[in-house]
């Protein structure tokens, strides 16, 4: 006690703690925090005391575990970690100290790639406006992925998120998590199996996440972040899908959408509501001051104000980003007579049989279909002919009718289409190319012609399975001269490798057409693309590629007009039933091609509208 | 951190855990592992196990660090940051280590594992000293904090405090006064250490307190805007769901599911705005120091 006269008065002398550890009392450490009583405010051994308020708002919390754990080595007399990791250990918090509110953190732990301007922007803007929850609602190909990355990555590096959902078509899985990785180093895991979900940062697919056992586990889980890509599938608030994630336990909440939903308000008002109940008032409110027709708004000015606070939408035509050119040329080809009797046989059969379907919409449109068809390949109408024939009673005169054209198509011996497009390939300069046709049955046909060519290909479809998508595209990118894709190879696939497009045939809705190019025509695409339109004269086709390319001039369009165009001529009728209808009223091609025109100019009279719209 | 910090901090790393520097440049280092960083940075448990139990001799990793994006002239060229070449000695992985890449990440979260904890002695002046006499030293508990400041958004400081456990001083530039000295993991001869005054519990009590103080002095302007945040969020629910309650109010199972999804996103909006601070120990030691303060 020679020294005990230095201590404070009314100090009462502790147990010396540093030096009588020689003795090692006990293994818990009360025996040294004997006035534990006095700690602020009554601990529990587990760094987790109760919380007190620090201001009338602000609750304050203390975590003592370091501390604790000395106390505990303290009590054995060591081990001591050494003194110079002691101070790295301060430096690397230094380092990674979060200094202010609003700084972006995330870009300058980014040297692997650098955002651009607009990401960045609607990034600070989902932070400090949105405050985590918003709609981003780019048009195709301007980075919503490394958008909603770049905010995944701020509220990450400033320890405000830890766990995080990823809800995506099963195609994006891997996308998503090797995206992650790759350029925000943040290590997000595919959902693979039950233990998977336990990760910090899950891609799953939307349609195993809904389904037992996996929905109520993650309904009994709470996440700092929920991120929902392609969440136009989330517009109906009946289905499975909305409900759930609904019911997901989730502080910030990103809903990604190429889709404009602009086109109906109640698909919005749904998406809204997900997000930020309330946003747009009540559902009686909102019918009252913002509806004027299902699909037409009232208040434009109003809506557009409330939906600024939730959603994003950045447009190429803003400018800021830089995009390659596209070459679009139109291949004109001359059917085989063989084909040409196949077609004109085809022709005068559905000519024929309209009028006995007495305006029925939808057998008249699978009667479109046939004609499409045969401009596409003599397999994917054979198929269509042979059900049709199944289906068609046994005693009706049709049945041969449909046969002499099925024998029709036993003369052709070769696909034009299919011989001008190997000699497409061979002219390109890096001889790889995707192939898109609306038909399965030509995929198949044109996947054993190139390959009796000597030319390698490999198919993409919207039924393949998540590991053997990416297997392909793998393979493409590898290997392969050729992706043979079906439609439902246009949505979510980035191809930027890639740089030749070749439209077997064409979609009738220009937003498709958009689709497919846009697989190849995005970010970080470093070449200039072509596109190749087969077009074979004196078919509906011929028609088709007219309207879209010389009078809608739909390639060279800014990208994003379109959609909103088409959506507002949608609104009154769908597109493809309305040209269908065309094709099948019209008496001649003259006739025809006269409707199509009117079609156009309305079209570009919308254009007009938008663009004065814009300026003013 | 710009790239001479980052090349310094793991400099440091490797001395501090007696790795063997091959080869080094401006902006390079190759450098062969020692066993205790090869378990941390490797992430090969089971080569370790199988090391543990069979008592064989451990080949640790090499690696090649550059701290510059420029290529290291003298030894192929490096593509892409997991690229290795292979040496006399073996294989040796290459990798860039800048701010941002998951190897430093990964040296931050090790010297966070390992740097918790320390007890370290200054040491005594060199020069005359009586043979027989010793020399009184007092326990200081120094303290790092880190404080977040968290809402929907967050900010942080940290604090560097000491106390000393003799007569309950406190020291609010505790690392400034590091830093000044000469420190060994060692008891010096010829020293003795007070007794402490303070129990280690009550020191760290009274530094919380102290830093409570300073706190509670700062601008909450931040938590205000949070708050008003949150009862706009809230308001704004109430106006969504009040009239939708009122109307099931004959439909009980309507109303059950209504106030179940009013109240859950209550909760959210809680979650995601209530202001609050939270205050952690980045790590912490006990400092001998001659002298009775």
């Amino acid at each position: 006690m020679r020294f005990s006269h230095y201590l404070p008065a009314g100090m009462p002398s502790g147990v010396p703690a540093a030096t009588d550890q020689a003795t090692g009392t006990k293994d818990t450490p009360s025996s040294i925090v004997e006035d534990e009583t006095q700690l602020s405010s009554t601990p529990s051994s587990t760094g987790e005391p109760a919380p007190r308020l620090i201001h009338p708002l602000v609750e304050l919390r203390f975590d003592r575990t370091v501390f604790e754990e000395m106390e505990r080595r303290i009590e054995r007399n060591g081990p001591w970690d050494d003194w110079t990791m002691y101070r790295l250990a301060l430096e690397a918090e230094e380092a990674n100290l979060v200094g202010d509110f609003h700084e972006l953190q995330c870009t300058r732990l980014l040297p692997s790639f650098t955002p651009l301007p607009h990401q960045i922007e609607t990034a600070r803007r989902v932070l400090h406006e949105m405050r985590g929850r918003a709609i981003l609602a780019d048009e195709v190909g301007l980075g919503k992925t490394i958008e909603a990355g770049l905010i995944l990555k701020e509220y990450w590096v400033r320890g405000l998120v830890r766990k995080v959902l990823i809800l995506v078509p099963a195609s994006l899985v891997l996308q998503w998590v090797r995206e992650l990785g790759n350029k925000f180093d943040l290590p997000a895991v595919p959902q693979k199996k039950e233990y998977s979900w336990a990760s910090d940062i899950v891609v799953a697919s939307m349609d195993t996440a809904k389904r037992e056992p996996h929905r109520q586990l993650l309904l009994d889980n709470e996440y700092d972040m929920v991120i929902v890509d392609e969440a136009h599938k989330l517009k109906n608030k009946r289905t499975g899908n909305y409900r759930f994630v609904t019911e997901l336990r989730k502080k910030y909440c990103l809903l990604l959408t190429a889709t404009p939903v602009q086109n109906d308000l109640s698909e919005l008002y749904n998406l809204i509501t997900l997000l930020k109940p309330g946003q747009l008032g009540a559902e009686g409110d909102f019918t009252a001051n913002h509806v004027a027709d299902r699909r037409v708004a009232k208040n434009e000015v109003k809506l557009q104000e409330n939906l600024g606070q939730v959603m994003i939408r950045n447009r190429r035509s803003d400018g800021g980003v830089e995009f390659t050119r596209r070459f679009v040329t139109n291949v004109p080809l001359s059917l085989s007579d063989e084909e040409m009797a196949l077609y004109n046989g085809v022709t005068d059969y559905v000519r024929q049989h309209v009028k006995a379907e007495n305006g029925d919409i939808a057998s008249m449109l699978s009667l479109v279909t046939l004609q499409r068809e045969v401009c596409s390949s003599r397999d994917a109408v054979f198929l269509t002919l042979v059900n049709l024939f199944k289906k068609t009673p046994e005693d009706s005169p049709l049945r041969a009718r449909i046969w002499e054209l099925v024998e029709l198509i036993k003369n052709i011996k070769a696909n034009t289409k299919a011989e001008k497009t190997i000699e497409l390939i061979q002219t390109m300069d890096d001889n790889k190319a995707i192939v898109f046709t609306e038909y399965r049955q030509t995929q198949n046909y044109l996947l054993r012609f190139f390959k009796e060519h000597g030319i390698q290909a490999v198919p993409y479809r919207g039924g393949m399975n998540r590991g053997k998508k990416d297997w392909m595209m793998d393979l493409f990118r590898r290997r392969a001269q050729v992706l043979v894709a079906t439609e439902a190879g246009g949505e979510g696939i980035n191809l930027q490798f890639c740089h030749n497009i070749i439209n077997f045939d064409l979609p009738w809705n220009p937003m498709r057409v958009e689709q497919r190019i846009g697989r190849v025509h995005r970010l970080g695409q470093t070449e200039d693309v072509k596109i190749y339109n087969l077009c074979t004269i004196g078919t509906i086709e011929e028609h088709i590629v007219h309207l879209l390319h010389e009078k809608i001039n739909m390639f060279e369009m800014v990208i994003g007009e379109l959609d909103d165009i088409v959506q507002k001529i949608d609104k009154e009728e769908p597109w493809e039933r309305r040209l269908a209808k065309m094709v099948l009223e019209s008496a001649d091609g003259e006739d025809l091609r006269r409707r199509l025109d009117g079609l156009a100019d309305t079209v570009l009279k919308q254009r007009d509208q938008t663009h004065r719209e814009t300026t003013e | 951190m710009n790239g001479k910090q980052v090349q310094k901090f793991v400099l440091s790393y490797i001395e501090a855990t007696g790795c063997h520097v091959v080869e080094k440049s401006p902006n390079h280092v190759t450098v062969k592992l020692s066993p205790a960083a090869d378990r941390v940075l490797t992430n090969r448990p089971f080569y370790w196990g199988f090391v543990d139990r069979c008592g064989v001799q451990p080949e640790t990793m090499t690696y090649t660090w550059i701290f510059e994006k420029a290529p290291v002239p003298e030894v192929g060229v490096p593509s892409s940051p997991l690229s290795s070449v292979v040496m006399a000695g073996g294989r040796v992985a290459r990798e860039e280590v800048y701010f941002g890449s998951r190897r430093l990440v990964q040296l931050f979260d090790a010297v966070r594992q390992s740097g918790r904890n320390v007890t370290m002695f200054e040491e005594p002046p060199r020069g005359q000293r009586d043979p027989l006499g010793s020399q009184a030293y007092t326990a200081w508990l120094g303290v790092n904090f880190k404080v977040g400041y968290e809402c929907d958004m967050k900010r942080e400081e940290w604090y560097s405090w000491g106390i000393s456990l003799a007569t309950g001083v406190m020291d609010e530039n505790f690392l400034e006064r590091l830093k000044e000295k000469k420190l060994t993991p060692r008891l010096p001869s010829n020293v003795h250490l007070l007794r402490n005054g303070l129990s280690m519990r009550k020191g760290m009590a009274q530094l919380e307190h102290a830093l409570e103080r300073k706190l509670k002095a700062s601008d909450f302007i931040w938590a205000v805007e949070a708050e008003n945040r949150r009862q706009e969020e809230r308001n704004r629910i109430n106006q969504y769901y009040g009239p939708m309650l009122e109307r099931s109010i004959d439909n009980n199972e309507q109303k059950e599911a209504l106030s179940v999804r009013l109240k859950q996103r209550e909760e959210e909006i809680d979650w995601q705005y209530s202001p609050r601070v939270a205050v952690s120990v980045i790590n912490c030691g006990i400092f001998h120091f001659p002298g009775i303060d």
